[in-house]
């Protein structure tokens, strides 16, 4: 138990940060989606989501695309297979310690 | 940090689900779908009732049952997707599901098949077993009413996981619970039960949609 509680101080900050685990956990459970999707989505303003996409664009754990559909720009995300593992060690983290 | 409250740190994926179910009926269309499902089915069952057997209409109202609402029910989705992705794409944003996979898939089968002989035991438990002498209350068509207002109410409030969708799968539930005893025939029955979920869907939609088309949109980023 000890243990478990010790590996908590282990975690992976960069998704632990309660914003950024909604993006990663939201984009974990699709394909992939647009910037005006994840806005809506998480009610993040969208200069937060902005800071927090680039932070995890950083660390590599998503994949950012700028695209068009017609007329309309699409930033398109993926959880990168980086950011799938993270999550999912992320997860057993937590599950093993609380 | 957030321009409303952010939802407590649980388990990432229910936390996921319910962020993209809530995202998924925001502009109300799926309610829009399925009601216009509904009356579709609602309207052919009645038609059944007031037609006269074997002529052109009886025909076409049966063969429309048959084949048209499957169609309806697979291809209402992707009429919401066509929809969205045509014109709501500056309010909803984009985005793309996972396939099913195989998991999936054998999950909604198995789920399919679960229901079905939960029903067909539920009726021949009701005309065999239960009761020796099929009355009003254990006619077979009586529980297949209110099996189907109960399994449709459940299955409206458990997928939808939104307030206004947990109501309208109790009023499912007691309209079914309520035509079925009422004496009505299997027929009018099911119009009556579709005709009614599909109004209290299509109006419930209508109200969603036009509140979510008043919101001014953003632009994307």
């Amino acid at each position: 138990m000890s243990t478990n509680i010790q590996q908590l101080a282990e975690v992976d900050r960069i998704i632990h940060e309660p914003a950024r685990l909604m993006v990663v956990a939201l984009l974990a459970a699709v394909k992939e989606a647009d910037f005006q999707y994840l806005h809506q989505s998480t009610r993040l303003t969208k200069g937060n989501l902005s800071v927090h996409l680039s932070k995890l664009e950083e660390a590599g754990y998503v994949a950012i695309e700028k695209t068009f559909r017609g007329k309309y720009p699409l930033t398109m995300c993926r959880l990168t297979e980086r950011g799938r593992e993270v999550l999912d060690g992320y997860r057993r983290v937590i599950k093993a310690a609380l | 940090m957030t321009n409303s409250s952010c939802p407590q740190l649980g388990d990432p994926n229910a936390m996921a689900k319910r962020l993209i179910q809530s995202a998924h009926n925001r502009d109300g269309l799926p309610e829009i779908a399925m009601g216009l499902t509904f009356l579709f089915v609602g309207a052919l069952s009645l038609a059944q009732v007031l037609l006269p057997r074997g002529s052109a209409g009886f025909k076409t109202a049966v063969f429309g049952l048959a084949f048209l609402a499957p169609v309806l029910c697979i291809g209402a989705p992707q009429a919401v997707k066509w929809v969205r992705r045509r014109y709501l794409i500056e309010r909803v944003g984009y985005v793309e599901s996972k396939p099913l996979g195989r998991k999936g898939m054998g999950m909604m089968i198995g789920l399919a098949f679960v229901v079905a002989t939960v029903m067909s035991l539920a009726l021949f438990a009701a005309v065999t077993r239960f009761s020796p002498a099929v009355t009003r209350f254990s006619h077979p068509d009586r529980w297949v009413l209110a099996g189907t207002g109960l399994l449709g109410g459940a299955l409206a409030a458990l997928c939808g996981k939104l307030p206004r969708f947990v109501v309208g799968g109790v009023l499912m539930a007691v309209a079914g619970i309520l035509t079925a005893f009422s004496g009505v025939s299997l027929q009018i029955g099911f119009a009556m039960l579709f005709g009614f979920t599909g109004l209290l869907a299509l109006v419930s939609g209508g109200v969603v949609f036009f509140r979510f088309i008043r919101q001014p949109a953003e632009p994307g980023e």
